[in-house]
């Protein structure tokens, strides 16, 4: 696909132009050390070296909550219900992309769902490589530095005031397009886009899986009874931060609500977690996850085993928001693997 | 069919559970407009022992108290807790903390002695309490879904999962991230993480939610920064009542 440079002094004029159509969301600082996708306005200060979005942003795509369907109860008479605003995410990482790919992979296949499809193509994914990397980000050893697809444009910064834009869409291009002719990179602009790469992948280092990511299903499968669980759920608050933090979760519980005049409602959705206590509870109160061990268990088998078996990929796309989310300091899987590593070292 | 009666009482509290009530406004009337109040001193006068839901705000501070909620919960089909002081007990219970002469002399001054009182408690220490509407104040949003839900003859629904869950639906920046403390790990979710999301911290004012892991708690408030004394008086402020507060 097509490469092109892109100077700093066309972006105003461009987000400009974006925001008369999209809703646009962009990179800055909330405060000292965070940093998250926040809606675009004329002088806002872009945070060019943002580490990490402190939300990910599949809250774009699949919001905290969610109406789905409205009813009548007299009429007994259900209409879907269905929003889609166009928006523009300026400043994805490509570990978020990677993200963002399996949802689309795990939400639009089988029986596809519908209010997430139509949010996600609504929805412009600007790709952007990191200048640097989270203290918690292990990304780079689960491979997930790069995003081969799942954007309209990718930007990368080869100089204080350049970019290369790399075209991943028909819609991107036009985007793009919107004040001007474009000028395509030279050599020297892309060499810059890969240097830029290297420099972060070099950053990237400092964290990493002590073995390939692809042996983590394997990994797992003869971990099943590790005293590990246990030894880190002992601290587990149940709280979830864990899963709605993470890029790549998607559960949810659906309820239900009547208007004041006990005649109308709406069901909706909202973001649940396979950490919560209740999450396993099925009819008559059984719960077949009642242990922290359990839970704490599933998650990383969700994580390095299950996921994998779908789709080829780990559930952790190693963005490190679990690592930093979780006050008890047990929600780590980067140190859960490694550890399993060394724990079955004899029998590699 | 006839509309069901309502009927609120108040015990030890600010009453300030009916005063959100009467601040739903609008939406006050259409959800009133499915039942016959019979008794609401924030609203209306007038008063009847004839009543199908009990809306009960306030703990039980005194033994006489105990006599009166009896009574009510007597007369009534369905006894709901309003607030923090008549679910967990709530901030009544710091007294619980100080010797009896001490309180009663800070409160009542010189004329200790002509009221009775002993440790407060929250109504489930007394009677069976069918559904429970937690908060200080409550959520009114909240008010109105349970009540609904009663109506609609379902059982009425509360969060059963920590503040957090909110508080990242919110995407709220984690007060301990920030080097600070808050008791949304432990305490029961229903509030939209209001506090926090405002800007301060949880304070536990919506109960400890099922199954609250408080050792592991205790070691994650435990920083350096914050004072075992600051981890005592914030578990003690809602929680006086529950396990949490040593
Ligand atoms: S499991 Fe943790 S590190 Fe992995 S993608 Fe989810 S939040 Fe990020
Ligand atoms: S964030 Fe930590 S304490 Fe909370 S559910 Fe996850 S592992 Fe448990
Ligand atoms: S700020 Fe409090 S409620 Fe929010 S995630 Fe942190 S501990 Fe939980
Ligand atoms: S954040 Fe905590 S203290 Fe504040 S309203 Fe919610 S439960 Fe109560």
């Amino acid at each position: 696909m097509t490469t092109y440079t892109v100077y700093k002094e066309q972006l105003p004029g461009l987000f400009e132009k974006w925001s008369e159509s999209y809703a646009l969301y962009v990179p800055a600082k909330l405060r000292e050390g965070f940093y998250d996708l926040v809606p675009w306005k004329r002088d806002l200060e872009i945070a060019w070296d943002f580490d990490v979005a402190y939300n990910s942003p599949k809250r774009f795509l699949f919001p905290p909550r969610e109406a789905l369907i409205t009813f009548n109860r007299k009429t007994c008479e259900a209409e879907p219900v269905f929003e889609a605003p166009p928006q523009i995410l300026f400043g994805v990482h490509p570990y978020d992309v990677k993200a963002i790919n399996q949802l689309d992979q795990l939400l639009e296949t089988g029986s596809p769902d519908q209010n997430y499809v139509r949010r996600r193509a609504a929805t412009v994914v600007m790709g952007y490589e990191p200048l640097t990397v989270s203290p918690t980000a292990f990304w780079a050893s689960v491979g997930a530095a790069s995003a081969a697809h799942g954007y309209d444009l990718y930007w990368t910064k080869i100089g204080p005031a350049a970019f290369t834009v790399e075209v991943g869409s028909a819609r991107g291009e036009e985007l793009l397009s919107m004040c001007g002719p474009l000028v395509p990179s030279t050599a020297g602009d892309k060499e810059g886009a890969r240097r830029a790469k290297a420099r972060v992948l070099f950053k990237a280092r400092h964290n990493g899986l002590r073995y390939n990511w692809e042996e983590t299903p394997r990994l797992l499968s003869k971990s099943w009874d590790s005293p590990l669980w246990r030894r880190y759920s002992q601290m587990c608050l149940a709280c979830g931060s864990c899963n709605l933090v993470c890029p790549t979760c998607y559960c949810f519980d659906i309820r239900e609500e009547a208007d004041d005049q006990l005649e109308e409602g709406v069901r909706y959705r909202e973001w649940d977690g396979c950490m919560l206590e209740s999450f396993a509870k099925v009819a008559g109160n059984h719960n077949f996850r009642p242990k922290a061990q359990d839970r704490y268990r599933h998650r990383y088998f969700r994580k390095g085993k299950y996921i994998y078996d779908k789709i080829g990929e780990l559930g952790c796309v190693g963005c490190g928001r679990c690592v930093r989310a979780c006050t008890a300091g047990i929600a780590n899987p980067l140190k859960v693997f490694n550890e399993l590593w060394e724990e079955t070292a004899h029998e590699h | 069919m006839a509309k069901p009666k309502i009927a609120f009482f108040d015990f030890a509290g600010c009453e300030g559970d009916q005063l959100q009530i009467a601040n739903l406004e609008e939406r006050l009337l259409d959800i009133l407009g499915h039942v016959e109040v019979v008794s609401f001193r924030e609203v209306a006068t007038g008063h009847s022992d004839d009543y199908d839901v009990a809306f009960v705000e306030g703990s039980i501070t005194r033994p006489e108290d105990e006599i009166r909620l009896k009574e009510i919960r007597k007369n009534a089909k369905v006894l709901v807790a309003l607030g923090a002081c008549a679910a967990i007990g709530g901030i009544n219970c710091l007294k619980n903390f100080l010797a009896e002469n001490v309180y009663r002399e800070e409160v009542y001054g010189g004329q200790a002695r002509w009221f009775s009182t002993y440790a407060a408690r929250p109504l489930k220490s007394v009677v069976k309490v069918d559904a429970e509407i937690p908060g200080c104040p409550i959520d009114p949003t909240e008010f109105a879904r349970i009540t609904k839900e009663l109506l609609l003859g379902r059982s009425p629904w509360i969060p059963d999962f920590p503040v957090c869950v909110e508080c990242k639906q919110a995407g709220n920046v984690c007060r301990y991230e920030m080097g600070r403390m808050c008791l949304g790990i432990i305490t029961r979710a229903g509030c939209k993480a209001a506090c926090v999301s405002q800007g301060a911290h949880c304070w536990g004012c919506r109960g400890l939610v099922p199954g609250a892991n408080l050792d592991a708690a205790r070691i994650v408030m435990d920083r350096p920064g914050t004072s075992r004394k600051a981890i005592q008086d914030l578990l003690r402020f809602f929680l006086g009542d529950t396990g949490a507060a040593l």
